[in-house]
């Protein structure tokens, strides 16, 4: 197999999001409730950092300095450091309270230099130091999700009621508004920036073709797509929506549009997590059926991998080395891999 | 046209988190109501999401505001509405270990009661964690003779409700409150109404209504197919001024309230046929659907020896068999809760179904 099993840690809930630092040191482990774990690939638990309240949202790294967020309404800047040796003691984080509204994301621009955070309606745009540079409001409803253009780092893409919107650094309106007449919920970049495609509340994904600015729509999903997950070359786009995960051609002028997706079949339940090898066309999903999956979309249709866990797989995470893959479950656990390519 | 009919394959209650929504015009008194609920003994873990403008602020660890946003789909059916915040909020406080056994949802004075009741049946996810208790309306017996004249959202909350709160009662005259009961009967006839002061309930009238639950539609009694009988299947045309025959009931006669919201009651003997019912239902549900708030029946389907139960929903149908008919007479009961019904056309259209 593919995957030899190193460990597993317990963390205080529901594994809402796991995130390595873009170092691949530690692992940043958010429940639903309790503390935020940073682990290293061994399991050793580095440091233990303080619920945000009702729910933790998902924050994110920018170098050795984790973002955590929640419905308490604030964020904290927590600067972390991992030695050989175990973690140092953390310097007292930075709190930064924006108000009484959840705050279910933060995320940083692609050059460390400005934090993306959804309050409400508005995505505030804040300095290192949590300082706010600029708003982004008005917007339909409660700004559902965002993503940072990987390849422009002053471009950010926002996702609620009314589709998706483009907005630029320094400039108070968006620059670019699909709306397709329905809700958004997740969004995500590819990493060359060519598209930007959305998980709506209906179930389909909308893609957007940016070098011809041309929209598509692409329905027949089972269910409301979870997770999209884009290969490191750009060429491919795996989304969920059910049992089944397709996979989508990026390549050629006109893309997924008039292809026939790669259906790949393994999970009993719905698909919840995915995330692509940083490296290979090795593909991870997560399943209600507490099922995590290794996929070769490219020539095989079935499990390369396959491991049973206990309880619904509702995250997924390679490292950015592609050596360790950590998989977070419904009932609090975290699953520690390494993976071989074979 | 969109395809909005969705069957659905009922899920066990008992593994979902009951929900009820409190909705009345500002001043009718939800806020107290929640406080007495939230208060009182019940040994139940409770989240309330409570609107972001809500009367004053209400003691309890877990209280989320909520800004109500509408999610459209299909191109702004209404019937494909749900509430984005409550997807959202419910999303994410389901996923906490230490689950909740009760959400109260308050909305605010204005709001319709349709998405707030649809999320829980069109969004997946909400579907498989929590079911509707209830829709329960508050209203303020000093006013609301004038809400109604001056809003359609007041009528829309009566007509959706399962539990009728008619509060305040202490505040007027008795017989002036069995003339609200009546206006409240005449938009839905299906609702249980309790008379209140200060939101004084029992509690188990709230939390254990099952409104949307298929077992319940069966023990429905419909206030005018009892009362009423000039309301049934057995409705003669209108009377005119100069009727007399004592048989009719001409109380309505004392006012002349002109309610575009009403309800129909059909109830006829004998069997369906099973094909003809669904078809009739389901063209009535994509045509009328945006109109018809509730539906509620209890059928006989010939070649059936159980007892066939729809519920719908806007365009949204429940189906699901119930008890055996045994020996007891096989009848058909429905009723629609709605806007502009055409009594004549739904007695028509039932009629065609009958074998």
């Amino acid at each position: 197999m593919p995957l030899k099993k190193l460990t597993t840690v317990t963390a205080a809930d529901h594994v809402l999001d796991l995130a390595w630092s873009p170092d691949g040191s530690q692992l940043a482990v958010t429940p639903s409730t309790g503390e935020i774990l940073v682990i290293d690939a061994n399991g050793q638990i580095l440091h233990e950092l303080p619920e945000h309240g009702l729910s933790n949202g998902v924050g994110s790294w920018n170098g050795d300095q984790l973002t955590t967020c929640g419905a308490d309404g604030k964020i904290r800047l927590h600067h972390l450091h991992a030695s050989k040796d175990g973690a140092s003691p953390p310097s007292a984080p930075r709190e930064i309270p924006l108000g009484k509204t959840w705050i279910e994301h933060a995320k940083w621009s692609p050059d460390g230099i400005h934090l993306a955070v959804g309050v409400g309606k508005s995505l505030l745009i804040l300095d290192a130091e949590g300082n706010k540079l600029s708003e982004f409001p008005d917007h339909k409803s409660t700004v559902c999700d965002f993503a940072w253009n990987p390849q422009n780092p002053r471009e950010i893409s926002t996702v609620c009621d009314g589709g998706a919107h483009m907005w630029r650094l320094g400039e108070e309106k968006s620059f670019g508004h699909f709306d397709w007449g329905g809700a958004s919920l997740i969004v995500k970049w590819s990493p060359d920036g060519r598209w930007l495609v959305t998980g709506d509340q209906t179930p389909s994904v909308h893609v957007y073709d940016f070098t011809r600015q041309h929209p598509l729509h692409i329905q027949g999903y089972e269910t409301k797509v979870k997770a999209l997950s884009f290969n490191s070359t750009s060429t491919r786009l795996a989304t969920s929506g059910g049992p089944m995960v397709t996979v989508w051609d990026c390549t050629g002028e006109a893309g997924p549009e008039g292809s026939v997706p790669k259906q790949i079949q393994g999970h009993a339940k719905d698909s919840l997590a995915l995330d692509y090898h940083p490296s290979s066309d090795i593909l991870a999903s997560g399943g209600q059926d507490g099922l995590l999956i290794l996929f070769k979309p490219e020539t095989r249709t079935t499990a390369v991998g396959l491991e049973k866990l206990k309880s619904a797989v509702t995250s997924v995470a390679w490292d950015p080395t592609g050596i360790f893959l950590a998989a977070g479950t419904e009932d609090g656990s975290v699953h520690l891999f390494n993976y071989t390519l074979s | 046209m969109p395809r909005c009919l969705q069957p659905e394959t009922f899920m066990p209650a008992i593994t979902r988190t009951p929900v009820t929504v409190l909705t009345g015009f500002l001043g009718s008194g939800k806020t107290t109501l929640l406080n007495h609920l939230l208060t009182s003994p019940h040994g139940k873990r409770i989240a309330v999401i409570e609107n972001e403008y809500g009367e004053i602020g209400i003691d309890h660890d877990l209280v989320v505001n909520s800004d109500e946003e509408i999610f459209e789909m299909n191109n702004g059916c209404i019937c494909c509405t749900v509430r984005g915040d409550l997807i959202r909020i419910l999303g994410k406080l389901m996923k906490r270990k230490d689950a909740f056994d009760h959400i109260l949802i308050e909305t605010t004075g204005l709001a319709d009661p349709g998405p707030v009741v649809q999320t829980f049946f069109m969004d997946e996810d909400m579907k498989a964690k929590l079911f509707v208790n209830a829709v329960v309306t508050l209203v303020d017996a000093k006013h609301f003779s004038q809400q109604l004249e001056n809003s359609e959202e007041a009528k829309e909350q009566v007509a959706f409700a399962d539990v009728v709160l008619l509060n305040k009662c202490d505040l007027v005259p008795t017989n002036e409150l069995a003339t609200i009961e009546k206006r409240i009967r005449g938009l839905n006839a299906l609702t249980q109404i309790h008379r209140t002061t200060r939101s004084i309930i029992a509690l188990d009238k709230i939390f254990d209504v099952g409104g949307f639950n298929l077992d319940r539609v069966m023990e429905m009694e419909p206030h005018f197919l009892e009362n009423e009988p000039s309301h049934s299947v057995h409705d003669h045309d209108p009377c005119d001024d100069e009727c007399t025959d004592p048989t009719h009931d001409h109380s309505h006669h004392d006012h002349h309230h002109d309610e575009s919201i009403t309800s129909v009651g059909i109830e006829a003997d004998g069997d369906c046929d099973g094909r003809k019912l669904n078809a009739w239902i389901s063209e009535l549900l994509q045509i009328k659907g945006q109109d018809i708030f509730r539906m509620k029946g209890v059928f006989s389907v010939k070649n059936t020896k159980d007892r066939v139960i729809f519920q719908g929903v806007h365009m949204l149908l429940d189906a699901a068999t119930g008890t055996a008919w045994g020996n007891a007479p096989r009848k058909n009961r429905l009723v629609f809760i709605g806007r502009n019904l055409d009594r004549a056309e739904l007695n028509a259209g039932f009629h065609k179904c009958l074998i």
